[in-house]
């Protein structure tokens, strides 16, 4: 965090400041990162959650087309409310959940989720929410949405200390929230039958994951793009560094999840300086090779 | 059932005759071979009547020719001169309909960069219809643009008056573009610029952007003259250091207010904020002319 907050396009030194450094380093460049970390958190924990609940090591907010669902959200939200700065996140939350509801609905057979069967729901939902937005940027005024396209390849240029607060409260109490729910995770993941048997309400269990995680993608989405592949890679490593009881996992994914997309956003804003680079770039960069081995690891 | 198979004949027929001759008419032009800005060796007729243009700014110099009656075809971007209005729509420019394009019948079809041409040029070429690239980069290839298509399209004495008139009207403003009252080397002589695309992201004019030679032209320096690439998203960090004396916004809905990463610049506290046409800023056209008076204006509005 120190790191990146010391490295930007333009050279700093924190302990002697001009005015228009120190607006460099206050309002340009800490509500950037501090966004960064928050989006971070909240992408990974929403991943470590959905990857114990569907007991799928794939499941991926960006991946189920949860992120696609909150990007078209945003989008209409854009549209349709401009003037009400809370309609994004809130339009984000909606399409967010509405599109988990979906795949979860099609990825369900009579003989259980299999991997496939999760991937390829996610594959559909995501191109068809990815059709309808190219639809709406053709058929709506050009040079209204052109920072769209920058954006849906997630960009954090546009972090703003009030964006940084409701994100940063979606990411504590998301975190939170599906860290109480760790215990009975853990017991699901040995089977919905055994879960049951140690009186686990497995349907409670599964609405508040499906919510809490609808709402992190969503406040993450709102406010950076989609960022892809962060609840892919983060709990992944989590997992591999300390195990894989969920009581660690989900909180130490939020920490790793900030440190990731922290420094993935320093690459992409110091990379090619004084130009910018999408995030989602950076980290779909990693995280698509990683997909490939952990797809055949399995 | 005689009636119907009767109406067929002559649909068949009459189709026959239309197509033959539209095969025909080409045939019988007398053609030329002329080379375009790619240096590719074209051929088109002597005496082009029906030409297709996939670029506003091209629209804008065949209209200025006094040749818009030659146009078949616009894109949808075409929104100047009002002439142009009246015309066919094929389509934008990334995305033209190219079975449009061929049933408008045109002899040549004039394109504005090299990436166009990639997507159609083997299937107009089976249509023997010729394919014309201008690429014009500065406000004097513009210039020698109007003298090449004033020949294709037989206005060359409109094409000579028009540069003359244009070519002087910019000489005029380089002349007054600098103050003779303030010491060279002080900013006034040579305004800092800022020139603002869009907000959110930032968008501005970068190194291969024709807008950085034509404020050098009206008398001021671009910021950002040496960012690689024409058009960049630009780092808030650079862009609150750059404290630039003048921010020129493209007028945009989404583009009314400088970047908040400008609140503490020159330009904000003396505000030296000014909105100019985008139309006329992105297209290398004629009006780049009307473009650099304005400019000229908004950094040196005394002389």
């Amino acid at each position: 965090m120190l790191l990146a907050i010391s490295v930007g396009s333009e050279r700093l030194s924190v302990f002697d400041l001009s005015d228009t450094q120190a607006a460099i380093f206050f309002d340009i460049r800490m509500p950037r990162v501090l966004l960064a970390a928050c989006v971070g958190a909240s992408l990974a924990t929403a991943g470590a959650s959905l990857q114990a609940l569907l007991r799928n090591p794939l499941a991926e907010p960006y991946l189920l087309g949860v992120s696609n669902g909150a990007a078209l959200g945003t989008m209409l939200a854009f549209v349709f409310f401009e003037q009400f700065v809370l309609a994004r996140p809130v339009m984000a939350f909606a399409g967010a959940g509405l599109a988990t509801a979906v795949v979860y609905q099609m990825a369900r057979s009579r003989a259980g989720m299999n991997v496939e069967r999760l991937v390829l729901s996610g594959v559909i939902v995501t191109t068809f929410l990815s059709s309808i937005i190219v639809l709406l940027t053709s058929l709506l005024d050009a040079a209204r949405l052109r920072g769209f396209t920058f954006w849906l390849l997630g960009d954090l240029s546009q972090a703003t200390m009030n964006g940084f607060y409701l994100t940063f409260a979606a990411a504590v109490t998301g975190t939170i929230v599906l860290t109480a729910q760790a215990r009975p995770l853990n017991l699901m993941m040995i089977g919905e039958r055994d879960a049951l048997d140690f009186g686990v309400e497995t349907g409670r269990v599964r609405l508040i994951v499906f919510g809490v995680s609808s709402l992190l993608v969503g406040t993450a989405v709102a406010a950076s793009g989609s960022v892809g592949y962060v609840g892919l890679i983060v709990p992944h490593l989590v997992r591999l560094a300390i195990g894989s009881d969920n009581r660690l996992v989900v909180p130490v994914s939020a920490v790793a999840g900030s440190i990731f997309v922290v420094l993935a956003d320093m690459v992409a804003r110091t990379a090619i300086a004084p130009r910018e680079l999408p995030v989602g770039a950076i980290t779909a960069l990693i995280g698509a090779p990683m997909f490939i081995y952990l797809l055949r690891r399995n | 059932m005689t009636r119907l198979s009767l109406s067929l004949i002559l649909v068949i027929v009459g189709c026959a005759v239309a197509c033959q001759r539209a095969e025909v008419s080409p045939v019988n032009m007398q053609t030329r071979e002329v080379r375009d800005d790619l240096g590719r060796a074209v051929r088109v007729p002597q005496k082009i009547e029906r030409a297709i243009s996939l670029a506003p700014n091209l629209t804008e110099m065949i209209f200025a020719l006094g040749a818009g009656d030659r146009l078949v075809g616009v894109t949808t971007y075409c929104n100047f001169p009002p002439g142009a209005a009246s015309i066919e729509k094929i389509g934008d420019t990334q995305t033209p309909n190219i079975e449009k394009i061929i049933a408008l019948r045109p002899q040549v079809v004039f394109v504005s960069t090299a990436s166009q041409l990639e997507a159609f040029m083997q299937t107009l070429n089976e249509q023997s219809i010729a394919v014309y690239v201008t690429n014009p980069k500065t406000l004097d290839e513009v210039f020698e643009n109007l003298i090449d298509l004033g020949d294709l399209l037989g206005s060359n004495r409109a094409a000579e008056e028009l540069v003359a008139s244009l070519a002087e009207r910019a000489a005029n403003v380089r002349q007054h573009a600098i103050a003779p009252t303030v010491p060279p080397d002080s900013s006034a002589a040579e305004p800092r610029v800022f020139v603002q695309i869009s907000n959110e992201p930032l968008f501005t004019i970068g190194r291969d952007s024709f807008l950085t030679e034509l404020i050098q032209q009206a008398g001021g320096v671009s910021v950002t003259k040496d960012v690689p690439s024409g058009y960049p998203k630009l780092s808030k960090e650079t862009a609150a250091a750059l404290d630039p004396d003048v921010i020129i916004l493209s007028d945009s809905p989404d583009n009314q207010r400088p970047s908040a990463a400008f609140k503490d610049s020159k330009a904000v506290k003396i505000g030296r904020i000014h909105r100019i046409n985008a139309d006329i800023i992105s297209r290398p056209g004629p009006r780049l002319v009307d473009a650099l008076e304005e400019i000229k204006r908004m950094l040196h509005p005394g002389n």
